[in-house]
């Protein structure tokens, strides 16, 4: 019995080392053998198909040029990335360029090792989708790339639309609208009524921008660094008395885990949900993925009764340049995350991830392609993100603790939805908030 | 005491193995479900496994992961067991001044566990060193910097399988065991070693060692499935997947793709589980000698 | 009796076996360990590298002002939370150690299944946690559907989720409880408890009066061990089945998620958001303060109560 337990472990010891021997150090195999200037790139989409596209790119951008030699890595989540970045940067080898999401940018920019790629040389910036750049816009100059873009669109199981006596095409604009049409499914029992999204404090922001309410104060943190956060305004509280109604009327269903992306689309999925909000880049899988079981819709996001739609907070990721390298990396830096998403690029990048394509002349020529005409569920997208106004609150918030926000948010809404008061809970989320904000900012 | 066991003591027991074993037998069965069947109720065994085990072991990187924990584990438990075994022969079988201040220092590490210092621990591992020697010396010779305010340098071991290799390799607990099972040898042997001619390392290596095999394999087993647990200190101070452990890993595989892969992720469990479990099917007849023989005598 | 063993004696050879445990030992446990608590005077924040000294202030944060009411609900939590993981882990494995420690048919067999979970990682209890009581795929969650109609939200109601995590944590706790339990239950001489039979004891008064105060060196072992699980370890399960959520029921538990303990709460303070180092690390010190405490009472304990020759 032992002789054959010890040679059970040496038998799953060696298999273990020889099969996965052939993955060893595949990162950072840079072919610098010649002299051309490196340049890493460090991201945050670690999944076989998005880094395997940015590879492509990373291979075809190589054997365009002698210049320039380009390596790719993907260092986690976007806050490993950016820490990773940060801590290499202390190290003396930083990367060139680094990949942070929206809610980093302030952290990244105060965080002073990088510096706006607008300041390298002179390169066109009128190209890229105006509410996009926008976002990466601080103080004045172009601070980084965007590179993925996405905004959250309404799901909707049409069949079930259908069976509550609804239009095929109906889209529900507003909250009420949205409660209304299922309550009215629940009389005529459809199963599955109710409105599944993720909780996540993503939604809660892009509510304030549509309503063009600034979820910080000084004027979004683009003016001055923020010093309040905005928790109690009007825009606020109709979002919180709409997560009330939904908790009291039991018409939200999600898993109960913040920021539990694929659990809300399991639901919507799974036929277990009428309405669905999620990222407008899931459109590819979830429509992929229903394909069979039912007939999915997709419209414009709901927002609260009476308001101008003042369109969506771009989300997603943008790239940035560290500025600790020579005025070679620099250039060869910028080059690269102008290639990266250059028309074509993005017209590919899209069709791949459902991400945005952030150019206009990108947007122009999948016009041209038919591609919208085929598709009109990524023209909705397209069409929340065309037609939001460029104003600081569409520009989305700038602030040290953006990210603790969200979980100070997420927890507040989760109050709400088991019954709490809307007020009370988002007066306490708003002086925590502030009190993080005020720690954060006191580092200066 | 031969009372014959009532009926009611099986039911027990029966019962209790039922809720302990049903959680793993699950996650077996799940394992080798496919993709239809896996999310309903059904536990009929499928024939999915390896196609499963394909997937996690080279799509989702659990082969890297289990070859990273079992480098560290492997690593980490070895040193812990000769550095503990060299200490403590020193504790026992030296005398010399200070020896219970330093037992005392030892021991008294037990009280800090590695979470409990993550956040010094982090910044002293992952922060760069001095870029040169002169800087290293200055800042340690400078009391108030070197003690009284944050770490400045580190080691530089961000990211990498060293980071969670050596700042284990000591261990109190192994001190603390075979200083117990030292004592409870009989004096005389020493001293007839010594009498012998052989000098200390030579007692130690050929007397010492082969009279601890059990409480070397306890120590082996306690300290092995502790490294293959670990999880909070990777998780923060490992970033690249390609150097991530199986516990750490287990978590990416859930977040990998589009919806939770439920077969697969239940296939990585069921692995992951493996070496822990060879490891204790192996030592653990030593485990209760040692056990038993450092509690008893 | 202490010394006695020494019978070697050098001023170089010792120091060259005792100086990698000791060099180790200073570099990496008692020196990060000082540089934690000093780190709680200070105002770092791990993206922008800053250090001000900032005395008290993180400290007051703890007790007073709009962040203490989360961190005390946080404390009391970690107290509820080790009382219950250390109260039904312990006593279970006593009691099932004690059952199949019996002389009955296929004990061998029993012993097997119950240790076994010696070898599962906390990880790995949660994972399988995780799918068995997903509220929509979950096989526990269709049962109760087929049996009593109702699909009870275990994740994300506070309660539930609560009693979730110390479930999953007594199931990965049992096989290392009672592997140890079975090891000094089979160390007892079987002399007192004949001599209590004999005497006409009841089953549980030899069980009370000979037994228990034989295992006590090993549940004052245990106790310290599972109390540090509790505190420590218990963070794996939390981050893979709960991420600490969901919030708690007002007035007392609403402040922060239900399944945060002290060590989950440093971790997402200190690497979570925006990375407050030093708020982190004061909370820390609490926290060591409390193990301190624990370490110094089983020291106590272990040398009054529980006597070892060795």
């Amino acid at each position: 019995m032992k002789k054959l337990l010890l040679v059970l472990t040496i038998v799953f010891c060696s298999l273990a080392v020889v099969s996965a021997n052939g993955t060893t150090e595949e990162s950072a195999v840079a072919a610098a053998a010649d002299d051309r200037i490196e340049i890493t790139f460090w991201h945050a989409l670690g999944d076989a198909a998005r880094s395997g596209w940015i590879q492509d790119r990373v291979d075809e951008f190589n054997a365009s040029q002698d210049t320039y030699v380009v390596t790719q890595e993907a260092k986690g989540s976007y806050r490993d990335t950016l820490q990773a970045a940060i801590l290499a940067d202390k190290q003396g080898n930083p990367p060139s360029l680094v990949h942070v999401f929206e809610v980093g940018s302030q952290l990244a920019y105060d965080s002073g090792i990088f510096m706006p790629i607008g300041d390298i040389g002179n390169f066109d910036t009128d190209d890229y989708i105006a509410p996009v750049l926008n976002y990466y816009t601080i103080d004045g100059k172009v601070n980084s790339i965007p590179f993925n873009s996405s905004s959250p669109v309404l799901y909707i199981n049409t069949d079930k639309l259908v069976e509550a006596g609804f239009p095929a095409d109906y889209v529900p604009d507003t909250f009420d609208d949205m409660i209304g049409a299922i309550e009215t499914a629940r009389e005529r029992n459809v199963e599955g009524a109710n409105i599944s999204f993720a909780l996540h404090a993503w939604y809660f922001e892009q509510w304030m921008a549509e309503q063009g309410a600034m979820l910080v104060n000084n004027d979004n943190g683009r003016e001055a660094r923020a010093t309040e956060v905005n928790l109690t305004s009007d825009a606020a509280v109709k979002i919180g008395n709409f997560m009330k109604e939904l908790g009291e009327k039991d018409i939200y269903s999600y898993t109960g885990r913040f920021e539990d992306w694929d659990g809300s689309d399991a639901i919507f999925k799974g036929g277990q949900s009428m309405f669905h909000i999620t990222s407008t880049a899931d459109l590819g899988n979830i429509a992929k993925a229903v394909e069979g079981s039912f007939t999915m819709g997709v419209g414009k996001l709901p927002i609260p009764a009476g308001e101008m739609r003042n369109g969506t907070v771009i989300g997603g990721g943008s790239i940035w340049v560290t500025k600790n390298q020579s005025e070679a990396q620099l250039e060869g830096a910028r080059d690269f995350a102008l290639f990266l998403t250059n028309t074509d690029n993005m017209i590919s990048w899209h069709k791949l991830t459902g991400y945005y394509p952030v150019r206009n002349s990108s947007v122009d020529k999948l016009r041209e392609e038919g591609w919208f005409t085929g598709d009109a569920k990524q023209l909705v997208a397209f069409n929340q993100l065309l037609t939001t106004i460029s104003n600081s609150a569409t520009a989305g918030a700038l602030g040290g603790t953006l990210l603790d926000n969200r979980t100070i948010i997420e927890q507040a809404m989760q109050k709400i939805l088991q019954g709490g008061d809307v007020m009370s809970a988002l007066q306490e989320a708003k002086d925590i908030a502030d009190a993080k904000l005020a720690e954060y900012n006191a580092n200066f | 005491m031969n009372r014959k066991e009532p009926v009611w003591v099986h039911i027990i027991l029966i019962t209790a193995s039922f809720f302990i074993c049903f959680p793993l037998i699950f996650a077996l069965i799940k394992s080798t479900q496919q993709l239809s069947v896996v999310t309903s109720a059904s536990l009929i065994p499928g024939k999915e496994f390896f196609n499963n085990f394909k997937v996690v072991w080279n799509d989702y990187n659990l082969g890297r992961y289990i070859r990273n924990s079992l480098w560290i584990s492997v690593w980490v438990a070895s040193g812990k067991i000769v550095l503990s075994l060299l200490a403590s022969h020193a504790l026992v079988f030296y005398r010399f001044r200070g020896k219970s201040l330093i037992f005392g220092f030892i021991v008294i590490t037990l009280m800090f566990p590695t979470e409990i210092l993550i956040l010094g621990l982090f910044e002293l591992v992952s922060n760069q060193g001095a870029s040169s020697l002169v800087q290293l010396i200055q800042w340690m010779f400078n009391p108030v910097e070197f003690f009284f305010a944050p770490t400045k340098y580190g080691f530089g071991w961000g990211d990498s399988t060293i980071g969670i290799i050596v700042p284990f390799l000591a261990s109190a607990t192994g001190v603390f065991l075979f200083r117990q099972h030292f004592l409870s040898i009989p004096k005389a042997l020493a001293d007839s070693a010594r009498i012998d001619g052989a000098n200390s390392f030579q007692f130690l290596t050929r007397i010492i060692i082969p009279m601890s095999k059990n409480t070397i394999g306890a120590l082996a087993l306690i300290q092995f499935v502790y490294v293959w647990d670990q999880y909070i200190w990777p998780r923060i101070i490992i970033r690249r997947s390609a150097n991530q452990v199986v516990q750490v890993g287990l978590n990416m595989i859930v977040a990998t793709g589009e919806s939770v892969q439920w077969g697969q992720v239940m296939c990585a469990t069921v692995i992951a589980i493996v070496p822990p479990l060879l490891v204790f099917a192996l030592l653990y007849r030593a485990f209760m000698n040692g056990y038993a023989l450092s509690s008893d005598k | 009796m202490k010394d006695d063993h020494g019978v070697f004696r050098s001023r170089f050879t010792v120091w060259l076996y005792l100086s990698p445990t000791i060099l180790i030992l200073a570099v990496f446990i008692f020196y990060p360990a000082w540089k934690s608590i000093i780190l709680g005077f200070y105002r770092s924040n791990l993206f922008l590298g800053t250090r001000t000294f900032i005395g008290l202030e993180n400290f007051r944060n703890l007790f007073t002002g709009i962040l203490s009411p989360g961190f005390i609900q946080v404390m009391v939590q970690t107290v509820l939370f080790s009382t219950l993981v250390v109260l039904f882990g312990l006593s279970f494995s006593l009691f099932l150690a004690v059952q199949a420690n019996k002389n009955v048919k296929g004990a061998k067999v029993y012993r097997m299944l119950l240790i076994w979970p010696f070898a599962l990682s906390p990880a790995i209890a949660a994972t399988i946690y995780l799918f068995m009581f997903n509220p929509e795929v979950g096989i526990v969650n269709t049962v109760f559907d087929a049996l009593f109609g109702m699909r009870p939200r275990w994740l994300d109601s506070p309660v539930l989720a609560f009693f979730l995590v110390v479930a999953a944590s007594v199931w990965k706790n049992i096989g290392y409880n009672i592997v140890f339990y079975l090891a000094s239950l089979q160390s007892i001489p079987k002399t007192p408890l004949e001599a209590a039979s004999i005497d006409g004891a009841s089953r549980f008064q030899s069980f009370k009066m000979v037994m228990f105060p034989l295992l006590s060196p090993t549940t004052f072992f245990l106790l310290f061990t599972n109390l540090t699980f509790s505190f420590f370890d218990s963070f794996a399960i939390i981050d893979v089945l709960t991420k600490g959520g969901p919030i708690g029921p007002a007035p007392f538990f609403d402040n922060e998620g239900i399944t945060t303990t002290l060590m989950y709460k440093v971790y997402l303070d200190g690497f979570g958001g925006s990375s407050n180092m030093g708020f982190a690390a004061s909370e820390a010190l609490v926290m060591m303060s409390i193990v301190a405490i624990f370490t110094f009472l089983q020291f106590r304990f272990l040398a009054k109560r529980v006597h070892y020759e060795g």
